[in-house]
């Protein structure tokens, strides 16, 4: 899919109970190339291009940080878990190795 | 006289060729079944389960040995769901979970993904922190060709936690 | 002795090699072809392997639910269905209309319009795919450019106003001018073609749930109503007709083009065999 790398997914249940452990899915489009794939039309090397840090920030303080290789699947899916004791925003960034940043905000609502 | 010798030669032949091919078939069979020899590998290899004894690759070693030193690994309280065969190594779902506490003082510190056939062994990993809420993961990696995968957990006090599976990667023959 | 011998072993190597090549050769392409156009429409009897319900036993003891999991955790091709809606209400062509003009806001009135493709058409007078009737849709009343097939704005745009009528049972008919149209798709799917000399049926029908190579061979249930779908092994949407055209690649048979009237044709076979299922767009597959 070459539309639109850097577009992103988020999603949480639909409805969050204060203090619940929530299910964060996450989706980016991104090529993931790992730098061993070869071209078939120009026969050349593809370079090395993926994604190496995500890191979370609810309400703005960092609560994860993951890094990656190029070993993660194209458009990479990431499912991770987040305490929701509080509304406050939920911001997640991408980051690659050619400089690219990708981030996207959901709010977190408890009732 | 001389035709019945050439037939009887031949038949021979075959019989010979026949049986002794049938010996080596049964002498190779049976020596799948011998165990082998090398034992337990030691330190922190013997502490990742069974099925170490067939040999894992150099590079995860190092690896495991870079980032650990020599602390062991309990095979307890993590969950790892994988397929048992991976169509397409490619795209190769790892869902990580685990009882572990995430309290303030208690909590998995981090959360490690290792296969051992890659050319890297190391995929990815996860620091974490008690506002997660839970030490669990779920990721789509690549995998190289039918490999171990690892996955280890680290807790605040510096306590190892992992679980290990094979994913057979495999070559299909349908799919256009 | 020893020569007479000999003579008669190349003799009756001769006579077996002979034997061997005529037999081959009426299971040759050339020769299946040839049959074929004699006999007209004869369809190859063949068994299904087992019961679907064997079939499904085993897939789950082989691959479990991993791609089930998979598109509901986080499907990429959900990506195409937001651009599909934009697709919908975005003006284009010489009349500036777009689909939203007729169809309401978002194109929600053909909710249930995807239910009964592919079907007759008499202007046509062959088979209307989905895709197609989008396409037609396009050129006649927007005045519009078709969309290329497989490509990224036609596969969103068909899986859009597809994904309308998700959870309804497909219900294709096949009565009347259809029925032609049917038997034709049918005997394409039966037909054994390529240098591999197999038929669609001879793996989905008769070895489904046996293996090939490493590969689970699918039942031909349930084979038609997610398409477009996410397929891993090509890391991207796809059609059903660009997966014929894969399959037949597998068989080094020769490819007819997107929404030739032979893929037209299977496509209705496939979908009639299927009907009742409900249509769960966009789908993931391994």
């Amino acid at each position: 899919m070459p539309h639109g790398i850097g577009r992103i997914k988020i999603r949480l249940p639909r409805t969050i109970h204060k203090g619940q452990v929530i299910d964060v899915k996450t989706l980016i489009i991104h090529p993931m190339e790992t730098g061993f794939r070869k071209d078939k039309a120009t026969k050349r090397k593809v370079p090395a291009f993926y994604i190496d840090e995500v890191s979370v920030y609810y309400g703005g303080t960092l609560i994860s940080r993951a890094k990656w290789t190029m070993a993660v699947s194209t458009n990479p899916f990431m499912s991770f878990y987040v305490k929701a004791d509080k509304e406050a925003p939920l911001k997640i960034v991408w980051k690659d190795i050619k400089g690219g940043v990708y981030e996207k905000t959901v709010q977190v609502k408890p009732q | 006289m001389k035709d019945n010798d050439f037939s009887n030669s031949r038949r021979e032949f075959l019989k010979r060729t026949g049986f002794v091919s049938a010996a080596l078939l049964s002498v190779s069979a049976l020596s799948t079944f011998i165990p082998s020899q090398k034992g337990s590998l030691g330190g922190l290899m013997g502490a990742l389960g069974p099925g170490e004894a067939q040999a894992a690759p150099a590079g995860i070693k190092e690896k495991l040995e870079s980032t650990f030193g020599g602390r062991k690994v309990e095979m307890s309280h993590v969950v790892m769901k994988t397929p048992i065969i991976a169509e397409n190594g490619a795209v190769v779902p790892i869902n990580i979970s685990s009882d572990l506490p995430m309290e303030p003082g208690n909590y998995v510190k981090k959360i490690y993904i290792f296969v051992d056939n890659n050319l890297d062994p190391f995929i990815a990993s996860m620091d974490l922190t008690p506002a997660n809420g839970k030490a669990a993961l779920s990721l789509r990696i690549k995998m190289r060709k039918t490999s171990r995968v690892r996955t280890i957990l680290e807790d605040s006090n510096g306590k190892l936690y992992g679980s290990t599976k094979t994913v057979k990667v495999t070559i299909g023959g349908c799919g256009g | 002795m020893i020569k007479k011998i000999l003579n008669l072993h190349e003799v009756l190597t001769c006579a077996v090699l002979v034997l061997a090549v005529t037999w081959l050769s009426g299971f040759s392409p050339g020769g299946a072809w040839a049959a074929d156009n004699k006999a007209g429409t004869t369809i190859e009897e063949l068994t299904p392997s087992m019961s679907y319900a064997e079939y499904h036993k085993r897939y789950e003891a082989y691959y479990g639910d991993t791609t089930a999991r998979m598109a509901e955790e986080g499907n990429p091709a959900d990506f195409l269905l937001d651009d599909g809606k934009d697709l919908a209400n975005k003006v284009e062509g010489s009349k500036g209309k777009s689909c939203a003009s007729c169809h309401g806001k978002d194109a929600l009135k053909l909710k249930g319009a995807a239910t009964t493709y592919p079907r007759y058409d008499a202007k046509l007078s062959g088979i209307m795919t989905f895709a197609l009737q989008i396409n037609t849709c396009r050129q006649k009343q927007m005045g519009a450019k078709p969309l290329k097939y497989e490509s990224y704005d036609q596969l969103a745009l068909t899986m859009y106003i597809k994904s309308l009528s998700n959870g309804m049972p497909i219900k294709v008919s096949i009565a009347g001018p259809a029925q032609s149209f049917f038997e034709k798709g049918k005997i394409a799917y039966y037909k054994r073609q390529g240098q591999l000399n197999f038929s669609c049926a001879i793996c989905h029908v008769q070895y489904a749930g046996y293996k090939a190579r490493s590969n689970l061979i699918s039942n031909n249930k349930h084979h038609a109503d997610h398409w477009p779908s996410y397929r891993l092994k090509w890391g991207k949407t796809g059609s059903l007709q660009r997966r014929f055209r894969g399959c037949l690649k597998n068989m080094r048979a020769k490819r007819p083009p997107q929404q030739s009237e032979i893929l037209r044709n299977m496509e209705l076979y496939l979908t009639y065999i299927n009907n009742g299922d409900l249509i769960q767009v966009p789908g993931m597959r391994m």
